[in-house]
Order: structure tokens, then sequence, then C-alpha cells
């Protein structure tokens, strides 16, 4: 599939583990760990309609960290001498010795099994600064034959990660990843719209598309007037349903919720496990193999990371132990999320938008912070492109809102899911955790006050 | 940074540093540059002229970080980090391109050199506008250090633990507190630039940032709430978190956690508020700092962190009124123990302070060398103020906040006559969940502690305060401003922008204050 004969950026397995073997060989604590990280990151990025900076790092980064008993330290470093990695080593062993021990240290992991997952594509691993610029420049282009305004970013990631502990166990992954977003703006800056894609392979990444449903937003969204805020149904664009969605990925962790500070802990101990908490059409896994939004099959401790069910059909069926948390409760333990899938259904958007009587459509959202984890609450802002639908249309432009809205009760109040797409969830524009949702057509989401900004 | 290998080396390094911090610290012991780094910085500069650069910077950093991270009884981390490269910025016909490297081998650095004036003439093809830059004196020599008295990297690991483990064990005796996490965050940084314009600059940054945060459990698990203290980071060593007394205050914070379990929900509506300075400082970062930023004004930041209200400058400069006419707010990146505090920027412009609210009316914004003659016919100003700043060898510079704070009350005003103004007001301590809009216009924030004020008395604790304003209205609603004796840096080490985004370290001076009549909602 994505691979090829070209040379892969970041260190290959056999590059990896020499390196890890030689950090091994320099180790005399009771047990070391390697991480290793490498490749390159290239951007482009355009404002006013021209490229502003574009630029290309390659780095290479070592974590070694040592263990005396249970006492545990670690020092990064991207200095790849010889006496360099000595030294580095040395600090990490002079730091462990000194560091209080961690009761809760367990010994290093021995050899594991990983899911094998690729996750490199050619595509995106040998894009050049000339194929991001000409894609780049689509969106200029498109802008200024309205006389509009651009401003957009394309970011690539292609590289390698390692894993190695001094109990012969070693793990490597290599992947891919790219997002390109673009906000375009009248000049008079009374309106702006903004589209963008994400996924590890640059061929699917639809350049023409991004530019077109910008221009097509931002002309759209021209002449927006009030509406009150308030309770209203919403349909959530794939994207604005993504960057909701990936605020969940912190809080499947079972200490937080058998500790009683978790929205999944139980009044009177313990956890929510096994209850039906939200609507019976929401399932959400995290899956390292998933096509196109491949992640690592394993932690940085060298833990395996597999397929999860963490919510099926509306039950919280799994929460994330680490290694301590699991021996202690008398369970497997079980890794964090390494990405966010959720099940949608067959509704296209436009068949949403038909559904509703009265409702907000929303493209993308703006500065989520939390407000109360007990209810997993978030505030944040709507933001390029925010429209009233009435009757099954959309029947005008509507100025931004501030949200106050519970994600617990977001998914219990789910009324159609469309189909899932991987999105631009991070709001920076980074081609971050892979996210993969469906729009979603939501009840009772609440529009807490208006925001006059564009 | 040279790490010591036992634990008697750390002890004795510890010992002379006590001997350092009876010396008040003195600028003219900046270190200069190592010559093997000036000879890359050069070799560089060469590389990029040569390539068809009319101007190029060279940045060698060096970044050390040390974590020591505690939970209640135990350790959770102690980690150290170096990061150690060279980034070239270079100007073809009136683009950028940029190039980066950790291999530091003559010819890789030449190299990333020629990448990032190749990359700059790519770009240029299909630029229509051209950067052109203000004009900056040269310093063949300039040397910085932060001012401080003691370098964080020469205390002891266990010494640091110490402190948090006494900290967490002086919180877990309230009752209710089941959870403390405690950490201490020690960063040095050295800097060396050169420019094709004949400066070069060694500059040695040191940062501190503590974090002391408390969780109260209801004895039926149906609740739980934080109190986070809220030690903001500093430009400083290691004497600033002996300042903090962190053992002694903890009781404080952790009784106010428990506290909070039974406080009285906050009725929504318009109060009065009196904001402490370790609040304040973040409502300033985001209603003042970043709209004042020209790139975002001027739309470079429109795909990410957003444009502004305050555009377009002609419309707005000498022209807007933000706030009551003893409304005064600086930018300086010389203010003391300020996190964004500097010799000179990353273009080699000197470090400077200046006014951006000047008695209540909008005056300037925070410009880079690019940037400078956009505005200079309504400021006067033709020079860079100098805010360019790069995350570290691997990033670009481009504007960042400098250090923007709001000047205390020429009168002796104390924190009770602040108080003591307030009818009807809730006195908010901390700064808690934040969020604003693309422009600045709308935002909400949360804190850590809330007392209702009633009749110029604080009489009770509230819990799940947030308010909710338009910047503007809100700092037009400004009524007091406290004196000098309430002036306090707040800060934050992780500021973010740009694309791909970068962190800043800035910090925010402010006295306590009060506002009238903005509105407060209920997050319960």
């Amino acid at each position: 599939m994505q691979n090829t004969n070209a040379k892969r950026h970041g260190l290959s397995a056999d590059e990896s583990r020499q390196l890890c073997d030689k950090i091994l060989g320099l180790a005399r604590a009771d047990h070391t760990r390697i991480n290793i990280t490498s490749g390159i990151q290239g951007f482009t990025r355009t404002a006013i309609n021209r490229i502003t900076t574009a630029g290309e790092t390659n780095n290479v980064t070592v974590r070694i960290t040592s263990i005396f008993g249970k006492r545990v330290a670690s020092v990064d470093t991207n200095r790849l001498d010889d006496a360099a990695l000595e030294r580095a080593v040395r600090d990490a062993e002079a730091l462990a010795k000194i560091a209080p021990e961690n009761p809760e240290y367990l010994p290093e992991l021995a050899e594991q099994k990983y899911m094998p997952v690729d996750g490199y594509y050619a595509s995106t691993g040998d894009l050049t600064t000339e194929s991001r610029a000409r894609a780049a420049s689509l969106g200029i282009k498109a802008a200024d034959a309205s006389k509009f305004v651009a401003a957009g970013f394309i970011d690539v990631a292609a590289g390698s990660q390692a894993v190695a502990t001094s109990n012969r166990l070693f793990g490597y992954y290599s992947g891919t990843a790219v997002a390109s977003t673009l906000t375009i703006r009248t000049p008079d800056g009374l309106s702006s719209g903004w589209a963008g894609d994400e996924d590890a392979d640059w061929n699917t990444i639809e350049s023409e598309r991004i530019a077109e449903d910008a221009l097509r937003k931002c002309r759209a969204w021209r002449g927006k007037t009030a509406l009150d805020p308030g309770k209203y149904e919403v349909i959530l664009e794939p994207t604005a349903a993504g960057m909701l969605m990936s605020r969940m990925l912190g809080v499947f962790d079972a200490r937080q919720a058998d500790e009683g500070r978790s929205s999944f802990s139980k009044r009177g101990g313990g956890n929510r496990l096994g209850e039906k908490l939200f609507d019976e059409r929401v399932t959400i896994i995290s899956n390292p193999a998933e096509k196109n939004a491949e992640t690592s099959p394993f932690t940085n401790a060298g833990q395996p990371v597999q397929r999860e069910v963490w919510v099926d059909k509306g039950v919280l069926k799994s929460l994330a132990y680490s290694r301590f948390w699991a021996m202690k409760q008398g369970v497997a333990p079980k890794a964090n999320p390494s990405n966010f899938v959720m099940s949608g259904g067959d509704a296209s958007l436009d068949d949403m938008i038909k559904s509703v009587k009265r409702g907000v459509l929303i493209t993308r959202l703006w500065y989520i912070r939390g407000l109360n984890p007990r209810v997993i609450s978030f505030t944040g802002l709507t933001r390029d492109g925010t429209f009233l639908i009435e009757n099954g249309k959309i029947a005008r432009p509507v100025t931004n809102f501030r949200f106050n809205q519970s994600l617990s009760e977001l998914l219990a109040n789910v009324e159609v899911l469309g189909r899932p797409t991987r999105v631009a969830a991070d709001e920076s524009g980074a081609a971050g955790t892979p996210v993969m949702v469906p729009p979603l057509k939501v009840r009772n989401f609440t529009l807490a006050s208006v925001s006059d900004a564009i | 940074m040279q790490t010591k290998l036992d634990r008697r080396e750390f002890i004795k390094l510890a010992g002379a540093a006590g001997v350092a911090a009876a010396r008040p610290f003195q600028q003219t012991t900046a270190p200069g540059p190592d010559a093997a780094e000036k000879d890359l910085v050069m070799l560089a500069l060469d590389a990029a002229r040569s390539a068809g650069a009319s101007y190029a910077d060279v940045r060698i950093t060096r970044g050390n970080t040390e974590l020591v991270a505690t939970r209640e009884r135990q350790i959770t981390n102690v980690s150290k980090n170096e990061t150690y490269g060279i980034g070239i910025r270079a100007l073809v016909g009136g683009s950028w391109g940029f190039a980066a490297t950790r291999d530091l081998a003559r010819n890789s650095v030449a190299a990333a050199a020629r990448q990032a004036a190749a990359i700059a003439r790519s770009n240029d093809r299909i630029n229509p506008v051209k950067t052109t830059l203000a004009s900056v004196q040269k310093f063949p020599d300039g040397r910085w250090m932060t001012p401080h008295e003691v370098d964080p990297f020469t205390i002891p690991i266990e010494q640091k633990a110490q402190l948090l483990f006494k900290t967490n064990e002086e919180a877990l005796r309230v009752k209710g507190v089941r959870f403390v996490t405690s950490s201490i965050s020690s960063i040095r940084e050295s800097r060396l630039l050169g420019t094709t314009e004949g400066s070069l600059i060694q500059q040695t940054f040191f940062r501190i940032g503590p974090n002391v945060n408390v969780t109260a459990v209801s004895d039926d698990n149906g609740d739980f709430q934080t109190r986070n203290a809220v030690l903001a980071p500093r430009g400083a060593g290691w004497e600033y978190v002996l300042g903090l007394q962190m053992q002694e205050n903890v009781l404080r914070w952790a009784e106010e956690a428990a506290a909070k379990l039974t406080a009285t929900p906050v009725q929504p509506g318009l109060w009065d508020l009196v904001l402490h300075p370790s609040h304040l400082w973040l409502t300033i970062h985001e209603s003042i700092g970043h709209p004042t930023e020209l790139d975002r004004a001027m739309g470079y930041e429109a795909n990410f962190a957003g444009t502004s209200f305050l555009s377009p400058p002609e419309k707005v400069l000498n022209k807007f009124r933000y706030g009551p006419a003893f409304m005064n707010i600086v930018g300086n990146r010389t203010e003391s123990g300020g996190c964004s505090t500097c010799g000179w920027d990353d273009e080699g412009v000197p470090a400077q302070s200046w006014l951006i609210v000047d008695k209540g009316v909008f005056v300037n914004y925070q410009t880079t060398r690019e940037m400078a003659s956009w505005i200079s016919n309504l400021t006067k100003v033709r020079e860079s103020l100098g805010t360019a700043y790069g995350q570290d060898w691997a990033s670009i510079p481009f504007p960042r906040m400098p250090n923007v704070s709001l000047q205390p009350n020429t009168q002796d005003v104390s924190e009770e006559d602040v108080i003591a103004a307030t009818k009807h007001g809730i006195y908010i301590e901390g700064d808690g969940s934040y969020s604003i809009d693309q422009q600045r216009y709308n935002f909400q924030f949360g804190g850590q502690v809330f007392w209702e004020i009633k009749d110029g008395k604080r009489i009770r604790m509230l819990r799940d305060v947030a308010y909710q304003a338009r910047t503007p209205n809100f700092w037009n609603s400004l009524a007091l401003a406290g004196g000098k004796s309430t002036y306090r840096l707040g800060a934050a080490l992780n500021d973010g922008k740009g694309q791909p985004q970068q962190l800043n370290a800035v910090s925010h001076g402010c006295p306590i204050a009060l506002f009238r009549n903005v509105n407060v909602i209920n997050t319960g």
C-alpha cells in the first residue's frame, strides 16, 4: 500500500535498533529504556494572498530512562555523537540515583507483540517545498479571483518512533501526517469562511475543493444578522464535531474514575463501566491500524496499543488502566486511546439540514476550554460560517456564538449521525492525533452568548 | 549545562550557589559566544548570502529544561531535556525561507543555509508583495543574561523533591483533601544570534515555573473541587521559588479546595468584580496583549489565532478608547522578572518599553522589523519595537507578545480600599477556565477562588463562577485600580501562536482592580 522504495524520513528500523543497542551498551543502571523520535516537519504558510513563511526542520530526539530499583529518571537529547550519548546516559543514571523512589514503578517490559501497522505514505513523505507552494497557491488564486483574502497552512510530518528496553523489548513505527487548512475573508473583514482536510496520505487532500469550500463559506456568510442566544438544535459539521469529540480522548482513565474525580466516577465509589450513558447510536473506538488514521501500536513505555471499544451503543465499555492501576485493581492493563474513531450513519449533510425545523449549522469551533470535568463541559466559540436553518433550508447567515456545553449531554442528545471522515480537529491546523467523526445533529445545544467576532 | 554526576558534587554546587546568592547580579557577567558556535553562525551567514539571500539571520539555541514532579508522597517525574541546533532564516527577493537542523557538522549547517535560501526563492516566484525590513543598530558583541541570584540547575533534585513533598504533606492534613500534585520546571536557554547586517548577540535566559494543585473530594465521591495555587512562572533563579513559601501557603490553598465543596453556587447576573492580579493578568493577556499584535490586525494569523477588533490601524490608532483615562498599558521587554524580558529580540532589536494604551486611548501595536513601516506614518515610530521571537532553533522567528502590563494607580490604593469600594461584588483570585473569540471581543473567564463582597466586606465563598464580557465594554467598566503595593506579575510559559504553533513565555503585571456590572454565569 503506502510503501515505496524511496528513502523514508526518520531513522529506519535498523538504524533505530543500532542506536538503541549502542545506548543500551553504555548503560550501567539496573534497567534502561530508550525512546527515539525522528523525522521532518515541513510547512508552508500563507496570509494576505502571499506565502508568508515556509520551512523544513529535521530532528532526532532520544529519551534515555534509567532505573535503579524504584528510582527513575530520564534525559532527552538531540545530540547523537558518541560523547554526547555517553554523557546523556551518565546524566540519566546520576539523576535516577538521587531521585526519590517511585513506589508505583513496575519493572520494564520484556519483548512484546505489537499489531503490524505501517502509517507511512510516500505521497506525504516525498512532498516537496514546490508541491506545497503549488497547493497553497490554489487558495490564493481562488481568493484573488474574487478579490477576497486567503490565509492558509499546510503542515507535513514524516518520521519514525522506536522504543527499546534492557529487557530486550523493541518496537518501531513509521508514519506520516498532513493537514491543509484555509481561511478566506472578505477584504472589509465582514465575512470569513474555512475549509480543511487532514490525513496520513497527501493524495487524499483535495486542495481544489478546500479552496472552493472556503470561498463558498465566505460568500455565504456575508450579511450575517443577529440571532438570540439560547438552546438550539444544531448541526455540527465534521470539523466542529471532531474538535469537540477530541476532548473525549483524555476522559477514559480508570484511575481518575475510581478516585472520584471524573465524569465516570460512581457516587459511593467505583466507576460507571457498563452503564448506558449516551445515545445508543454512539459507538467510540480507537484503533492504531485505522486506515488513513494510523498511529503507533505501542506507548512510550512499550505497552501494546490495541483496538479498543470505549463506548458501545451508548454503553461505557472500557476505561484505560496504567500498568500500576491495573495491577492494583486486578485487571489487564489497557493503553489510552491513540486515535478517536466514532461510528456514524448514512445521512448526508444535506439530509441532516433537511431534517431541521429550526436550528443552527456550525462550521468549526475555536478556543475550546474545559469548564466542569464532572459533566465534561466545555466553552468555546463558533467560527467561519454559522447559519440559521429554518424548515429544512439554510435561512440566513448569523453571528457567532459562545457555547457552554456538556459533552455527556451532547452524546445523550444526538439525533442524527452522518458519515464519518477524518478531520483537522486541532485548532492550530497541525496534523495531530487522528480524529474520525461523523457530522452530528444534536438537540438542546447551548449557545450561551453572541460573539461579534468574524 | 554541566550536569554533575553524584550527590556529593550536587551538594557542593548548591553550596557554591549559596555564596553566589549573596552577590547582586551584574549584567557585565553575562557570557559571550562560544567560539565554535560563532564559527558556525558565520559559516551559515556566508552560505545564505552566497545562495542569494539579501538578508539572513542565524540562531544557535541550546535549551535545557529540568522537571521534578510529585503527587502526594511519591515522585512522578524526574527528567532533563536538552535540545540543540541551528535555524537559518533567509530573505530572497523579498520572501522568507527557513531551514533548521540538529546536525551541527559544517557541511550540514551550510546545506541548511542553502536550503533556507532555496525555499525563499521558491516562495518568491509566486509572491506579489515583497518584505522590507526597518533599520536596526548593529551590535557586534551583544551579551545579556536573565538577572538571577541562584542558577536553579545547581539545586539538587533531592532538595527540590523534598520541598514539594513537604508542601504536599501540609496540604494532605486538611480534611477532604485527597490529592496533591506539585512540580518545579527549571529552564535555561542559550541563544546566539548572528545577522548579515553584522550583529552577534549571545543571551542566556533563566525561567522557573513552580506548580501546586490540590484536589478535595466529597465523602461520597459525588463531587470534587480543585485549587491551583497559580504560582506564576518567572524570569528568575531559585531564589524566586524560596520566596513563594509554598510550604507555608499551601495550607490556605488546601483549605480553599475543601471549602469549595460546600461553597454557595453563584447567582447569575450583574456583579461588580474585584480581580486579584493572580487572575487579572490572564484577562490582560487575552483581551489586550493579543489584539494589539500588529500581525494579527493585518491578517497574518487569520487561519488560526485570528485577527483583531483593533483594525484597520488608521481607524483605531490614537482614536479607540480602550478604557478610562487612568488606564495605561505598557509593552515592556525590560520588566524585572518578566518571562519575555531580554536584552535583544530575535532580530537584534534592543529590548524596550512603550505605551500601548495611553490615558485610556489605544496608541500603538507590537511590531517587528518587517512590520514597523506598515504603521510608521500613524505612530511616527520608524523602527521595530522588538517583538520577534522563535521558540527554539527549529522555529522561525515571528511577532510574539512582550510583557504587557496595566500600570498601577499613582495613589496608594490598597486591596482593602478596593474591596471597601464594592457594594455587591465578587472577589476573584487565580486564573481558571479561559476562552476568547478570534477577534478578541467575547471572552469568558473562570478563576480559582471566589468570595462574595457585600457592602465593602468579603462575606462568604462562592463557587462555579465565570464572567462573560465584550472587551471594550469590560475595560471601560474599570472603576478603580490598586496602587503600586498591589502590583504583581502573572505569567505563562506556553502562550501558543503561529503555524506551526510556537510557544512563548510572557508575563503581565497589574494591580488589583475593580470592574462594575459584569455579567456573571454559573458553570456548575
